[in-house]
């Protein structure tokens, strides 16, 4: 009976968990993001993450848009118009299809992801442009796990998790597909801080967050993610230190939001 | 010593001239205020030897040049985001795609 009450409780949690309380459809979050060096910043780009409702014959889904270009300034020097996007299940954030669409400085690539969450198989299409401005296609069946998810989406999950019953120092990990290959980050909830922004001086989740077996992000609680502690949890700021210096993403507004 | 400051001072005022121009503009200040103040040294030690230099003169002229390309940029050029039509039409034809595709996969509750 004790063992049947604690598989209920875990059941029940683990439900909990998986139920989007967080985002909504038609929600617009803005930031800009800068890049450190020397104690002075410098704005390059602008970062859109949206969220909208698409309807399929038979369902409907909620599409989470991230989109990245640079200010004018930067625009001869190097042009970024990167568009990454995801296609989740709305109730459970369970993403279907995934697609990155990035120009960055003349580069070109595109990445596309159909799960087959069944089968746990990913279909994966890369497709980049040659020299002569041909593109080509590369095909192929990616293994994953149970819970692994894209960027995008893990993005999305991270505001969906239940900090509010977490301690300080608890952790969490997260296995995102990222460029045919599944990479496990952790996310370390810190503690509670007030932090001042565009949107007004905001009560702030502080997480730090660390990739497995990765130099990309430097140190261990040098790349830091602020949430607001209300129920919408917005990224409100975020602290990142890679191998050429650091940077940050300052949010500048955020409508639509759920709560 | 002076010889020293002068060579710094050059460095400094050639390299934010050569920051003032990329789009990099305010990181321009520290090497402006480094070529100050050793151009501020040179002319203190020129002085008190009572020998004239030139070469203040150049990191002077260098660090106006920069200064004033840095304020003209920060003052006009706005934070504004460039043309981004072709990513508006990607992610058109982006979402066309997918919703072709998506209508193609089963959407399964339980997971």
């Amino acid at each position: 009976m004790k063992s049947f009450v604690f598989a209920f409780i875990a059941l029940i949690s683990l439900n909990n968990f998986a139920q989007n309380k967080t985002i909504a459809a038609g929600e617009k979050l803005t930031y800009t993001a800068s890049y450190n060096m020397s104690g002075l910043l410098t704005d390059i780009a602008q970062v859109k993450m949206e969220t909208s409702e698409v309807k399929t014959t038979k369902s409907t889904l909620l599409r989470l848009k991230c989109t990245a270009a640079t200010y004018k300034k930067w625009d001869n020097f190097f042009k970024i118009r990167d568009l990454y996007e995801s296609y989740v299940n709305p109730k459970t954030l369970t993403p279907y299809l995934y697609k990155r669409d990035i120009s960055e400085g003349g580069y070109y690539k595109f990445m596309q992801y159909k799960y087959n969450h069944k089968a746990k198989l990913v279909k994966s299409l890369k497709r980049k442009k040659n020299k002569e401005g041909k593109t080509w296609d590369e095909n192929k069946n990616v293994k994953i796990g149970a819970s692994t998810k894209d960027l995008v989406s893990t993005l999305y999950s991270i505001r969906n998790m239940d900090i509010h019953k977490a301690s300080p120092g608890d952790q969490q990990n997260f296995t995102i597909l990222f460029d045919n290959k599944e990479t496990i980050v952790t996310v370390k909830y810190i503690g509670k801080e007030t932090i001042s922004t565009k949107i007004g001086s905001k009560e702030c989740y502080k997480l730090a967050l660390s990739i497995k077996g990765s130099d990309l992000l430097k140190g261990n609680n040098n790349n830091l993610l602020w949430l607001t502690a209300d129920t919408n949890k917005i990224p409100v700021y975020v602290k990142f230190k890679i191998p050429v210096g650091n940077g940050e993403l300052k949010i500048i507004s955020a409508t639509g939001l759920k709560n | 010593m002076k010889k020293l400051f002068i060579i710094l001072g050059f460095i400094a005022a050639i390299l934010s001239v050569i920051i003032a121009v990329t789009p990099l503009s305010n990181l321009a200040v520290a090497p402006i205020i480094v070529a100050f103040i050793s151009g501020l040294i040179v002319l203190f030690l020129s002085k008190k030897q009572k020998t004239k230099t030139k070469t203040i003169q150049y990191i002077f002229l260098l660090v106006i040049i920069s200064l004033s390309l840095t304020i003209y940029k920060g003052v006009f050029f706005t934070t504004e985001v460039g043309d981004t039509e072709q990513l508006e039409q990607r992610d058109e034809e982006n979402l066309e795609d997918s919703k072709e595709i998506l209508e193609d996969i089963d959407i399964d509750e339980g997971f």
